[in-house]
């Protein structure tokens, strides 16, 4: 079975925990790290970690370096990792932003944050779509 | 003295010579000497022409003789030699010389010099005959010569040209032949004479007939001629063919009066002519209904009169004409004046006429009454004005409302996600400890319900700062004068624990007295600049400069502090609402005090930014319009 390295970008601690323990249990992801904003991610990944995530998922709203910001940034710093978007707004123009500014895909979180794994079945086969 | 006739002979003025019977020259006298050049001696014993013409020609000298013999006297003239060669005009009369006894006795010549009669008699001749070749060569003129009773007695070509006949055909004719038959009847040609004769000449134009019957249209002058004894001797007729000048005036004419009656008829454009003084001369029909005069009104008026009265005073219509004549047009438009002295926004153009041998003979005008075009387009232009004016308010209002509409679609996203998140943080520790409650693990559900708590705090702060901030835009601005001291200290009031707990320093230097705004506004735009400079420090005491300035007409502040700085690429993002640089752990705060400020700034229509240079403190600039 296909596994995907993954980090995670999510500055509401709770989330954060309730969110990697759902990759955990699925056995789908490699969680190669977790951040609380784009300043602690880009710092990791400028200190040449052993291996690289192929794919990120970021919150948007967060202290520091936002989502839209790392979106910007690994577009023309790690352009083979994707990124994708997530957030509580399921407003479109927020989606329609994000995919403009170079996310892969947007998907909304979960009502509740102990709810994660229909979310994680869902970022799945989306990686699956688009890193084969 | 006892005169006798040898003396007489002798002493007499005119030349005499005297031949004997067969002709030879007996004797002269003195005077004939003189003319002859010849002595007496010289000459004695000789045939007579042997001072003749130099030819010698003894046949012609005894024909003369035999002339005299048969008429007792004989008068020749002609050309005689003098001894010296010179020629002269001779007339030379001969008679006969009879002795006592009335027996023929020879010959008596009297010579005499006629030299210059002859040349004046010539001269006459020539100019006469030079008059006359010219006068029949002329053939735009007929110029013949009538009789006292009017009969044609010289003819030339022009005769011939005009009337059709020969000199042969006319000569002898009643000059009558030339009037058509209407004006015989009436005895025209006989009056004419008549009164040629009395007044010395008649003039006249009228129709004349041609030999093939064709009439044409003659100019006439008809002379009366009188001898030296003052006696009629005949008439001179001069005629001239004008038939083509008569058409060339007929076309003329029509032309003109076509032009004439184009040009008064024209009922839009004021058509009309000025002398060279500038008095009016013609008026058409749309002069009439442009000015409001009538033709009797203006005509010999000077074209002034449609000036307003500063412009006379100006002399503009003087300068008017002046520039018409040296450049030939004039052009402008201006207000005129009419009848009734209502004004009219005129077009006038006034071009310089001059006659056929460029001599200015006045000046032509056109004048046309554009106020209803003025007006319309006057009127439009207002109009546009109105429309370009409900654009530009119905644009601002349109930017206005596109502002509302973003901060609103700004509102919502705001709403929709930092507001959804602590409610969602709230809703996944109950059904968290609802779980925990199922699966009996009591101890877990204390840190649940303080996180819980804390979420539903944080949702109740985020209301309010939504709520401070919205409350910006609707609330109307209060402008009043304010001094700046007063604002600064109040903001500075209102900080007074964190300025104690941070042992701040902030020292205020402001040039500028007064502002003119909404005083709770401006406290809350310094409390909120001066707050962050408190709060982002790293450990240093905070130091805070306020100042202000004035700066092209504008209120400068700045407000400077040591702290942490902003890294170039936040300078824009810290003034979005909600946006925060740093965890709420390391320096606290809601992401809304600088979009606050910037709120604020801008409905004083001024402008906010912030400079910051590597670890040397943020700097807050600020323009405020002074009023």
């Amino acid at each position: 079975m296909r596994t995907f390295r993954l980090a995670i970008v999510e500055n509401d601690e709770d989330e954060r925990y309730f969110m990697s323990e759902a990759f955990r249990s699925s056995r789908e992801f490699e969680i190669l790290g977790e951040f609380a904003n784009g300043d602690q991610l880009t710092e990791w990944l400028h200190g040449s970690p052993g291996e690289l995530p192929e794919l990120v998922l970021s919150d948007l709203n967060m202290p520091g370096k936002n989502g839209y910001d790392i979106i910007d940034e690994l577009k023309v710093t790690y352009p083979d990792i994707a990124v994708f978007a997530t957030s509580t707004s399921s407003v479109v123009a927020t989606r329609e932003r994000c995919m403009r500014a170079g996310a892969k895909d947007f998907i909304a979180k979960p009502d509740i944050f102990i709810a994660y794994d229909s979310f994680v079945a869902e970022l799945y086969l989306l990686a699956c779509r688009y890193l084969g | 003295m006892h005169l006798n006739s040898a003396l007489i002979f002798r002493n007499l003025t005119e030349g005499i010579i005297l031949l004997d019977e067969t002709g030879r020259i007996t004797t002269c006298n003195a005077a004939a000497s003189a003319i002859t050049g010849y002595e007496e001696t010289e000459i004695e014993a000789k045939p007579f022409y042997t001072i003749g013409d130099g030819q010698d020609d003894p046949i012609k000298y005894r024909y003369e003789l035999d002339q005299v013999q048969k008429k007792k006297k004989f008068v020749v003239e002609g050309w005689k030699l003098r001894k010296d060669h010179t020629r002269y005009w001779a007339e030379t009369s001969y008679s006969l010389l009879f002795d006592d006894a009335e027996r023929f006795a020879g010959y008596c010549v009297l010579l005499r010099d006629i030299t210059d009669q002859k040349k004046k008699q010539l001269d006459l001749l020539e100019s006469e005959e030079r008059y006359r070749l010219m006068v029949e060569a002329i053939r735009d003129y007929s110029i013949f010569m009538l009789d006292p009773e009017g009969h044609v007695l010289t003819w030339n070509d022009g005769g011939t040209f005009i009337h059709g006949y020969t000199e042969n055909e006319i000569v002898g004719k009643h000059f009558s032949v030339f009037y058509p038959a209407t004006d015989q009847l009436d005895e025209k040609p006989k009056e004419k004479l008549q009164v040629a004769r009395d007044a010395g000449s008649y003039r006249e134009e009228g129709w004349r007939v041609k030999k093939d019957g064709s009439l044409f249209w003659a100019s006439v002058v008809l002379t009366a001629l009188f001898n030296e004894r003052n006696v009629l001797i005949g008439y001179s007729k001069v005629t001239r063919d004008l038939t083509h000048r008569l058409k060339d005036e007929e076309v003329l004419r029509q032309s003109e009066a076509r032009y004439r009656s184009l040009v008064e008829q024209v009922g839009d454009y004021g058509i009309f002519m000025l002398d060279t003084k500038g008095r009016i001369v013609s008026w058409n029909e749309g002069a009439r209904r442009i000015k409001g005069y009538s033709a009797e009104d203006v005509i010999g008026k000077y074209f002034s009169i449609f000036y307003p009265e500063e412009d006379i005073l100006n002399g503009k219509p003087a300068w008017e004409l002046k520039v018409a004549r040296s450049s030939g047009k004039y052009e402008e438009e201006g207000w005129r004046l009419r009848k009734d002295g209502s004004r009219f926004w005129a077009n006038i153009v006034i071009t310089s006429v001059y006659d056929t041998e460029g001599r200015l003979s006045g000046f032509s005008k056109v004048t046309r009454d554009l106020t209803e075009r003025k007006m319309s387009e006057q009127a439009l232009q207002e109009s546009s004005d109105k429309y370009r004016q409900l654009a530009e308010e119905l644009s601002v209002t349109n930017s206005e409302l596109s502002s509302v509409n973003r901060e609103l679609e700004q509102f919502t996203a705001i709403v929709s996600h930092d507001l959804k998140e602590p409610v969602r943080t709230v809703r996944s520790f109950l059904h968290l400890m609802d779980q925990q409650l199922d699966q009996q693990k009591f101890d877990l559900l204390k840190p649940s319900i303080g996180k819980g708590i804390l979420a539903a705090q944080r949702m109740h702060e985020l209301i309010d700062n939504l709520l401070h901030y919205s409350q910006l835009s609707k609330i109307g601005l209060q402008r009043q004068k304010l001094k700046v001291d007063e604002v600064i200290g109040e903001a500075i009031q209102n900080l007074n624990d964190a300025v104690e707990q941070s042992g701040a320093e902030i020292r205020v230097e402001s040039e500028v007295q007064f502002i003119y705004g909404d005083r709770i506004q401006l406290v809350q735009l310094f409390q909120n600049l001066l707050a962050n400079a408190l709060k982002f420090t790293n450990g240093l005491t905070p130091e805070v400069k306020v100042k202000s300035w004035m700066e092209n007409g504008s209120v400068r502040f700045v407000v400077e502090d040591n702290g942490i700085g902003i890294s170039p690429e936040n300078l824009e993002k810290i003034f979005e609402i909600f946006r925060r640089l740093h965890f709420v752990s390391q320096y606290p705060g809601n992401g809304v005090g600088l979009a606050v400020c910037k709120k604020v700034v801008e409905r004083h229509r001024g402008r906010i930014w912030a400079e910051s240079a590597q670890n040397r403190g943020a700097c807050f600039h600020i323009m405020l319009p002074k009023i």
